[in-house]
C-alpha cells in the first residue's frame, strides 16, 4: 500500500493504579504492531475492555506507550514537543458529543481548533464553513449544541477536527451514544470524508454493521490484535470473532449457518445468495 | 421547571442590536446602567424608558421574552415597593393607621424605584438577548486585558466563563434526570424541613458531582487534542471592529444621558 | 378478572403548555399491560417514549387521561401517588449516573429504605435483588464507583428491583454495551421476569432487543400508538416501521427483500435460526413439488 501515517512498533501500555493492593495490572495493550497507512478506512473492533479506546488514544501523543513506540508521520509520540505537531496531524471524536463541545454556538466550536493553531481569521472562517458544509450542519451553524440532536452534535464535533486539516480522524466509539438516524447521519458523514477527501478514518467500534464498509477491520481481544484483514476475511472466521465476545452481521451469519460458501455482508448480498439457493430467479 | 430560566438566555437573531459590536453593546449597557442611578425625576426615567423600548424594537426580541426576564424578580420589585410604601412619608397622607403611613411622597418613591429596577433588569437583560456567551466573554477578554499587565490571566478567566456558559443547560438537563432517577426510587426531594431536604439532596448532588468531573476530565482531553494550550498563539475567526452603527449608539446613549441631566434640572426630583 | 397490572387511559402531555409553542409530547395513548406480561415500547427518538413511561410512577403527571396502576388511579391522592412509585420501578437510561452511596449495599438499600421497611427485609430484598440483577456478593462491600461500566449498570438495576415493584419499566437497559453485554444483560432481565412473575416494560429502539424479550410491542411514533401488537404481527410490517425511522433487524429485511423477490417466506421473522429453518422450509418446500 502507499505512504505509511501511523505506526505501532511493539507497543504494550499499562494503565498505573493508584492503590498498590490491587492486582498487578493487566497491560491495556500487549505487543501491538499495527501500520495504518494513508487514505485507508480502519475499523477497530472489540468488546468492552479489548483496549481498543486506549489504541485510539495513543494515535495522537494523548497517551504514551509504556514500551514500544508509536511514530506518526515520521514523529514518536514519546517525544513531548512532538504532541502538539502530530495533533495537528490526527484529529480525535469522543463517544459523548456533549463532553467535546467547547462553545455555545456551532460555528464558534467549529473555529476552536483552527484559532488555537493561530490560524488567520478569514481563513478560519473559509476552514469553518467548508467544515460545516461538508458534514452538513451549515443552516444550522448559528444554534446552540444543547438544542441539536445527539448525532448533529457529533458532526458539529467532526467538523471541528475537519477544520483543522488534519489527515487523520480517529473515533473513538462515535455512535455508541445515539439512536439508528444519528448513526447513520454520522457514519454516512464518515464515509463520505474518507472518499471525498481522502481523510485517514481510524474508526472505534463494537457495532459490527459498521464496520462492513470498511476498508480493513481488526479485531481485539485482551490488549492484543487477533483478527487483521478485509471486512470478509475477518468475519469469514466467525468462530474467532464469536470468541471475542462480538458477533458477525445477520446477513452473514445467516447465510455461513445456509452453506453459502461466500462470505456475505450486507442484505443485499445475502437475498442474492439465497436467491440461487432456491435455484435461481423465481 | 429549572429550565425556564430565561436570564442570561441569547435570543436567536440579525436585528441591529445582534449585529453591533459587544465591546460597545456592553459598555453602553454598563453607562446606561450607571446613569439610570442618576434619574432625579420620572421625565427622565421616562426618557431612558423611551430609549430601551426604541432599542427593543430595534432589537426583534419578542416583547413577551423580556417579560420574561422581569419575571423572577416580580417579588424583589413589590418587596421594594411596600417597603417604600412605608418608609418614605412626605406631601398628602392618603392613609394612616398606628405608626404605617401612605402618602403621596410614598406611593411616588415606590413607583420610581419599581421602573428603575424593572429598566435596570430589561437593559441588562436586553445584552445577554442579542449578545451570544461567546462573544459577551470575548468582549469582556477583551476590554479587560490591560489588566494583563497586572499578571491577571484574563484569557483563562474568560474560557473558565464560556465554559461554564456552555454546560449550564447540559448541568441543568442532568439535574432533571438525576432527580427523576432518585424520586423513582421513593426519594422525597420536595418534601419536609430545610434540614430534611438538604439532606434529602445528597443523592442527587453526588451524582452530579462525579458526572461533572467526568465531564470535566473527557473535556480537558478533548480540548488538548483540538491543540489547546491557552491563550497564548491564539487568533480569533470573528474579529471585532468598531463600525458606523457603533458610533450612531454611542451617540444616541451620549444624548440621551445628557437628556437625563437636563431633565434632572428643569423637573422636580422625586428622591 | 383479575385487574390489568397498568392501564393507561387517553394520556395526554403537552409541553410548554399553554404558550404558542405548545407541543403534544404524548397524544391520546391508551395501553393496557396485564399482569405477567413482557411489553416492549419502542419508538424514534423525540417519539414520547420517556415522556410516556414518566407517567406510570407519577413523576409527570397527565394533562388529560389517567393512569391506573393495579386497579387505581394513581393521581387520587398523595398515598396513591407515594405507593405507585414502589409498585412501578422505572429504570432509566444509563441508570448507572443515579448511583451515590458509600457501598454498593446501601446503593440498592436505598429504595427498600425510603419504603421504611424494616431493616431485615431491607436486606432480603437487598440480597435478592443483587442476585437477580447478577452483582456479584463480593461487589456488595465496594464503592459503586470503583465498579466496571457494566457492573454499575447492574447495581443501578438491582437498586430498582429490589423495591420489588409490581411493574419494572427500563428505559433503554442494554444501552452502549458490546454485543456480549447486550445479550447478557437480555437475558438477565428475561431470567428475572421468569423468576418473579413480575411485569416487565422495557422501551428501546433495538428491534432485536425487544424481539429477544417481549411479548408484545407497542410502537410510538409522533407522540401517538402507530402499531400495536405481538412481536410478530408488529416486526411483519417492517415497510412501516422504517418509515417511522426505526431500524428493522437486519434479518427481517432480508426475509422482506426476499418476498419482494417472489420468494414466499414469512415475513416476520427476526431470529437468524427462524430464518435458516425458514429458508430451508422453503427450498425443501419447492423440492416436494
Amino acid at each position: 500500500m502507499s505512504e505509511k501515517l501511523i505506526e505501532f512498533r511493539n507497543v504494550t501500555y499499562i494503565y498505573e493504579t493508584d492503590e498498590e493492593d490491587e492486582a498487578p495490572s493487566v497491560p491495556a495493550l500487549d505487543g501491538v504492531n499495527l501500520t495504518v497507512s494513508k487514505g485507508e478506512f480502519l475499523c477497530v473492533l472489540g468488546h468492552n475492555g479489548s483496549g481498543k479506546s486506549t489504541l485510539a488514544k495513543m494515535c495522537n501523543a494523548i497517551l504514551e506507550p509504556t514500551d514500544g513506540e508509536v511514530i506518526v508521520a515520521g514523529m514518536s509520540t514519546k517525544e513531548e514537543e512532538n504532541g502538539d505537531l502530530i495533533r495537528r496531524k490526527v484529529g480525535m471524536v469522543f463517544q459523548n458529543p456533549d463532553n467535546q463541545i467547547v462553545a455555545t454556538i456551532v460555528e464558534d466550536d467549529v473555529a476552536f481548533g483552527p484559532e488555537n493553531l493561530g490560524v488567520e481569521p478569514s481563513e478560519i472562517r473559509r476552514r469553518v464553513d467548508e467544515a460545516l458544509k461538508a458534514v452538513n450542519m451549515y443552516d444550522l451553524r448559528l444554534r446552540q449544541p444543547h438544542n441539536l440532536s445527539g448525532g448533529q452534535k457529533q458532526r458539529v464535533a467532526i467538523a471541528g477536527v475537519l477544520a483543522m486539516q488534519t489527515e487523520v480522524i480517529v473515533l473513538d466509539e462515535p455512535t455508541a451514544m445515539l439512536d439508528p438516524v444519528g448513526r447513520q447521519e454520522v457514519l454516512s458523514t464518515i464515509h463520505k470524508l474518507n472518499k471525498e477527501l481522502g481523510i485517514t478514518v481510524i474508526m472505534v467500534t463494537h457495532f459490527m454493521e459498521e464496520a462492513v464498509d470498511a476498508d480493513r477491520v481488526i479485531v481485539m481481544n485482551a490488549g492484543r490484535i487477533v483478527l487483521d484483514g478485509t471486512p470478509r476475511e475477518v468475519f469469514s472466521n466467525t468462530a474467532a470473532v464469536k470468541s471475542c465476545g462480538l458477533d458477525v452481521p445477520q446477513s452473514t451469519e445467516l447465510c455461513s449457518r445456509l452453506g453459502v460458501k461466500r462470505t456475505v455482508l450486507t442484505a443485499q448480498e445475502a437475498v442474492e445468495e439465497i436467491i440461487k439457493l432456491c435455484g435461481g430467479v423465481v | 421547571m429549572i429550565s425556564e430560566i430565561t436570564i442570561g438566555q441569547y435570543y436567536t437573531g440579525d436585528s441591529l442590536l445582534h449585529r453591533m459590536d459587544p465591546r460597545m453593546k456592553f459598555d453602553l449597557t454598563f453607562l446606561l446602567v450607571v446613569f439610570v442611578f442618576a434619574c432625579k425625576s420620572f421625565f427622565s426615567l421616562a426618557l431612558v424608558a423611551m430609549f430601551t423600548l426604541v432599542a427593543i424594537l430595534f432589537s426583534s426580541v419578542p416583547l413577551k421574552m423580556i417579560l420574561r426576564s422581569i419575571k423572577p424578580i416580580v417579588i424583589i420589585i413589590l418587596f421594594t415597593a411596600v417597603l417604600n410604601i412605608i418608609y418614605t412619608t412626605g406631601g398628602e397622607t392618603y392613609f394612616k393607621w398606628r405608626s404605617i403611613e401612605i402618602t403621596e411622597k410614598g406611593i411616588n418613591t415606590a413607583i420610581f424605584m419599581a421602573v428603575r429596577i424593572i429598566l435596570l433588569v430589561v437593559i441588562s437583560s436586553l445584552l445577554t438577548y442579542t449578545t451570544t456567551p461567546t462573544s459577551l466573554t470575548d468582549a469582556i477578554e477583551r476590554l479587560l486585558s490591560p489588566l494583563s499587565v497586572f499578571h491577571i490571566k484574563v484569557h483563562t478567566l474568560a474560557m473558565m466563563m464560556t465554559l461554564a456558559l456552555r454546560f449550564i443547560p447540559t448541568l441543568i438537563e442532568e439535574i432533571d434526570r438525576i432527580m427523576n432517577a432518585q424520586k423513582a426510587r421513593g426519594a422525597e426531594l420536595e418534601t419536609g424541613g430545610l434540614i430534611a431536604r438538604s439532606k434529602a439532596l445528597v443523592p442527587v448532588f453526588i451524582p452530579l458531582m462525579v458526572s461533572s468531573f467526568r465531564r470535566a476530565y473527557e473535556l480537558a482531553f478533548a480540548m488538548t487534542c483540538r491543540c489547546y494550550t491557552g491563550g497564548e498563539g491564539r487568533t480569533r475567526m470573528k474579529q471585532m471592529k468598531l463600525r458606523a452603527r457603533d458610533f450612531l449608539a454611542l451617540f444616541t446613549v451620549i444624548a440621551v444621558i445628557a437628556g437625563i441631566f437636563v431633565l434632572n434640572h428643569f423637573f422636580e426630583a422625586v428622591i | 378478572m383479575m385487574a390489568p397490572a397498568l392501564e393507561i387511559k387517553n394520556l395526554t402531555h403537552y409541553y410548554y403548555k399553554g404558550t404558542k409553542n405548545q407541543i403534544a409530547a404524548v397524544e391520546n395513548v391508551s395501553l393496557t399491560v396485564e399482569k405477567g406480561e413482557t411489553l416492549g415500547i419502542i419508538g424514534h427518538t423525540g417519539s414520547g417514549k420517556s415522556t410516556l413511561i414518566s407517567h406510570f410512577n407519577g413523576l409527570l403527571k397527565p394533562d388529560e387521561g389517567e393512569v391506573i396502576v393495579d386497579g387505581k388511579n394513581i393521581f387520587e391522592n398523595k398515598e396513591t401517588l407515594r405507593q405507585s412509585r414502589f409498585k412501578v420501578g422505572l429504570c432509566f437510561q444509563y441508570p448507572e449516573y443515579q448511583l451515590f452511596e458509600e457501598t454498593v449495599y446501601k446503593d440498592i438499600a436505598f429504595g427498600p429504605k425510603n419504603m421504611k421497611l424494616p431493616s431485615e427485609e431491607i436486606d432480603r430484598r437487598v440480597q435478592n435483588a443483587a442476585k437477580l440483577a447478577g452483582v456479584k456478593q463480593e461487589l456488595l462491600n465496594k464503592s459503586p464507583f470503583d465498579l466496571s461500566g457494566g457492573e454499575k449498570r447492574r447495581a443501578a438495576i438491582a437498586g430498582v428491583m429490589s423495591m420489588e415493584p409490581e411493574v419494572l419499566v427500563l428505559d433503554e437497559p442494554a444501552a452502549g454495551l458490546d454485543p456480549a453485554g447486550r445479550l447478557d444483560l437480555i437475558k438477565m432481565i428475561r431470567h428475572y421476569r421468569d423468576v418473579t412473575g413480575c411485569t416487565v416494560i422495557i422501551v428501546s429502539h433495538s428491534m432485536e432487543d425487544i424481539a429477544r424479550i417481549a411479548d408484545r410491542v407497542c410502537v410510538l411514533a409522533n407522540a401517538k400508538v402507530a402499531m400495536h401488537g405481538t412481536v410478530k404481527e408488529v416486526y411483519s410490517k417492517g415497510d412501516e416501521l422504517r418509515s417511522m425511522g426505526l431500524n428493522v433487524p437486519e434479518i427481517t429485511r432480508i426475509m422482506l427483500m426476499l418476498r419482494e423477490k417472489g420468494i414466499d417466506v414469512p415475513a416476520d421473522i427476526y431470529s437468524p435460526d427462524d430464518a435458516v429453518s425458514a429458508v430451508r422450509n422453503y427450498i425443501e418446500g419447492r423440492r416436494g413439488v
